[in-house]
């Protein structure tokens, strides 16, 4: 009897069928942008004029000579670093709450993953008021507490100015940084915990080995590598982030909260010099890449089987 | 003297009644098999005498001291899981100094101690070349010693073994059941040794408790359960092939394919209760024939016997023949309860 060959019984066929979606994102919203950013920091495009002539590293140059852009690389760094550090602190103490059993999980859980799930510039909005100069709810709280205000224990004026005094707007955005971002840490350190074999937390407890113990040298070893692979998707994120400051405080005051992301964006689409915008963007490529690589690498190392 | 008393001991899962009422004494210094087939609460047991399992009711005394509320730590027991559960990130001396560095304060070991005790416990268990060596460095019989050391070095009172040979291949399991039974007897500790492998139970227990459904059905030497079981559950659990059970007006009866024989074997057959029966298929096994047949009179039950190769009997297929099995191998079985029914309660039966 003769068999009847359905298209979807090939193997290959199914794989290419699986793979095209991703395929085609990378392709289209990825690759293809990427190339043509590649293409116009080796040039002189700008919006006037579209012409695309070779100039080599003219850009790069240029772009690292400018004292701005130093500055900018210089701050971006600083914010990516000190923001990784509470994430990390922060994920890892709200990952080991949450997989604890308590009732009410469930919605901490959920209320949690809000700052998340929610659209970047719409929370960005309700934090620039909850930062305003003059209507900040924060602000009111510390002057109803007597934090602020006459005679008040941190300063006579009736408000701190979050976003508009050197130290405070760089304080204010890396909180911000930190607050959008730990819960994505936290749910990929709360799988890392969750996989980690009950067999070996329960042979530690047999073994004697208390809360702090099975904390410190079963399970944060355990989810190292898992930690690892967090840290980098939270760093490239924040790296190339622009729409945080963007809303915030658009750089300033001066330029004290100007990113790379940010600084591209001025420069290539604001300001119109396309070429020079996308060579300050791509100053961050190997950058990242060798960050990645160097992640990975000691992520795979340290994995366990 | 018991040093673990378990009394009345339920553990429900909901619906499930994974341990339903049992009562124990593991003595002082015995290897106790527990034995029973998948899913019949043998796991569930271990985890309420480590503590790592609260009961739904009952009591558990070690070293005649109440336990039943107690975390793991204090309660001196240690426990070798099916996986082994070796930390993947500790070479094997962390592995196995985990549990005194855990315990330090209770035990009070300092540095120079644990060390002493980890190499020794390593030397016992001739594992001390590979105290380098990670986990996933190790092959499975290494893995299970690591395992063993790092429960035997606290010196608890009891050890647990969840069916520490069970991810071992055949070769190595066999030599592993030897060195364990040689090496709980050096160190006169009490094991407690979970498998649903018959032959590993027979082998390795100064006495084995049967288990089936979350209940205890026997308990006792491995020939006594064995020659003796209580009920129809363990008389068929235990021997391979297993025994055979026919169906009788107010009971059951049931004998050991071994015992089942051609009638001329027998000494002297009025000792013996004579069946007739057709051979349907014959099987060789080397030093045995497994011959595949009926009983007249139960034609729908497939009886075995097992007649050594080396007595000369000629079994043909579809042939007729007379076997005997002796009247002292005849075991007897309540219809409903299968419960052991003695012979002579009988005598009139048949
Ligand atoms: N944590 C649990 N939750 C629900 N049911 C369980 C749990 N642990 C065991 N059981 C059930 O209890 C019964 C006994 O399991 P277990 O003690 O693991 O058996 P064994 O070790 O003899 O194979 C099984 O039916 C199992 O499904
Ligand atoms: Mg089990």
């Amino acid at each position: 009897m003769a068999r009847l060959s359905y298209p979807l019984d090939n193997r290959r066929l199914v794989g290419i069928m699986f793979l095209t979606p991703a395929l085609l994102y990378i392709l289209l919203l990825v690759g293809f942008p990427f190339l043509l950013a590649i293409a116009f920091g080796f040039s002189d495009v700008t919006v006037g004029n579209t012409d695309l002539n070779f100039v080599g590293l003219r850009n790069y140059f240029a772009v690292w000579e400018n004292d701005i852009f130093r500055q900018v690389f210089e701050t971006t760094i600083r914010f990516t670093l000190v923001s990784q550090i509470f994430i990390l602190i922060f994920a890892n103490i709200l990952a080991i709450i949450f997989t604890q059993d308590f009732t009410g999980k469930w919605f901490a859980r959920f209320i949690f993953i809000l700052p998340w799930a929610t659209p970047v510039s719409l929370a960005m909005i309700g934090w620039l008021w909850m930062l305003d100069t003059k209507y900040s709810p924060i602000d009111y709280l510390l002057l109803q507490t007597g934090f602020l205000g006459p005679n008040g224990i941190l300063s006579n004026s009736r408000n701190l100015f979050w976003l508009a005094t050197p130290d405070l707007s760089q304080i204010s955005v890396i909180f911000v940084q930190v607050w959008r971002m730990t819960p994505l840490a936290t749910v990929i350190l709360m799988a890392g915990l969750s996989s980690i074999p009950t067999d070996i937390l329960d042979q530690a407890e047999v073994d004697g080995s208390r809360f702090m113990r099975t904390l410190l040298q079963i399970k944060l070893p355990l989810i190292l590598p898992i930690m690892v692979i967090a840290l980098l998707f939270s760093m490239i994120t924040m790296f190339g982030d622009m729409t945080v400051v963007y809303v915030l405080t658009r750089g300033g005051p001066v330029d004290y909260t100007r990113v790379l992301g940010l600084y591209s964006f001025q420069v290539g689409i604001e300001g119109g010099n396309l070429a020079q915008g996308a060579a300050i963007s791509l100053f961050a490529f190997p950058l990242l890449l060798a960050m990645a690589i160097f992640m990975l690498r000691t992520a795979s190392r340290a994995e366990v089987q | 003297m018991s040093i673990v008393q378990i009394t009345s001991l339920k553990k429900y899962f909901d619906s499930v009644r994974a341990v339903d009422g049992v009562d124990l004494a593991i003595d002082q210094g015995e290897f106790l098999v527990i034995l029973g087939p998948s899913g019949c609460g043998k796991t569930t047991l271990m985890r309420m005498i480590a503590g790592l399992e609260k009961p739904t009711a009952g009591h558990i005394e070690i070293g005649g001291e109440d336990v039943t509320d107690l975390p793991p730590r204090k309660r001196g027991v240690s426990m070798v899981f099916q996986s082994y559960a070796l930390y993947p990130h500790m070479n094997v001396f962390n592995n196995i100094a985990f549990p005194l560095r855990a315990q330090r304060r209770e035990l009070k070991f300092d540095k120079r101690a644990i060390r002493e005790k980890v190499e020794n416990t390593a030397r016992v268990l001739e594992i001390d070349s590979l105290l380098d060596r990670r986990p996933r460095q190790l092959s499975g019989g290494q893995r299970q010693r690591v395992a063993i050391a790092r429960a035997m070095v606290t010196q608890p009172s009891v050890l647990l073994l969840d069916e520490p040979l069970s991810n071992l291949d055949a070769k190595l399991r066999a030599n592993a059941r030897d060195e364990l039974k040689d090496f709980q007897r050096s160190s006169n500790i009490t094991a407690v040794f979970v498998t649903h492998d018959q032959i590993e139970a027979m082998g390795l227990g100064d006495r084995i408790v049967v288990m089936s459904e979350g209940k205890i059905q026997q308990i006792g030497t491995p020939q006594s359960i064995y020659d003796d079981p209580a009920n129809e559950f363990v008389a068929t659990f235990l021997g391979s092939p297993s025994m055979n059970i026919l169906s009788a007006k107010r009971f059951r009866f049931g004998f050991r394919p071994e015992h089942f024989l051609p009638k001329t074997l027998h000494d002297n057959p009025e000792n013996s209760r004579i069946f007739h029966y057709y051979v349907k298929r014959v099987e060789y096994l080397g030093s045995d024939r497994l011959v595949y047949g009926y009983v007249q009179g139960h034609e729908r039950e497939l009886t075995l016997a097992k007649v050594p190769s080396n007595v000369r009997v000629s079994l043909d297929i579809e042939g007729d023949y007379e076997f005997a099995v002796h009247n002292r191998d005849i075991k007897y079985f309540d219809n409903i309860s299968g419960q052991r029914i003695e012979q002579q309660s009988l005598a009139q039966a048949f």
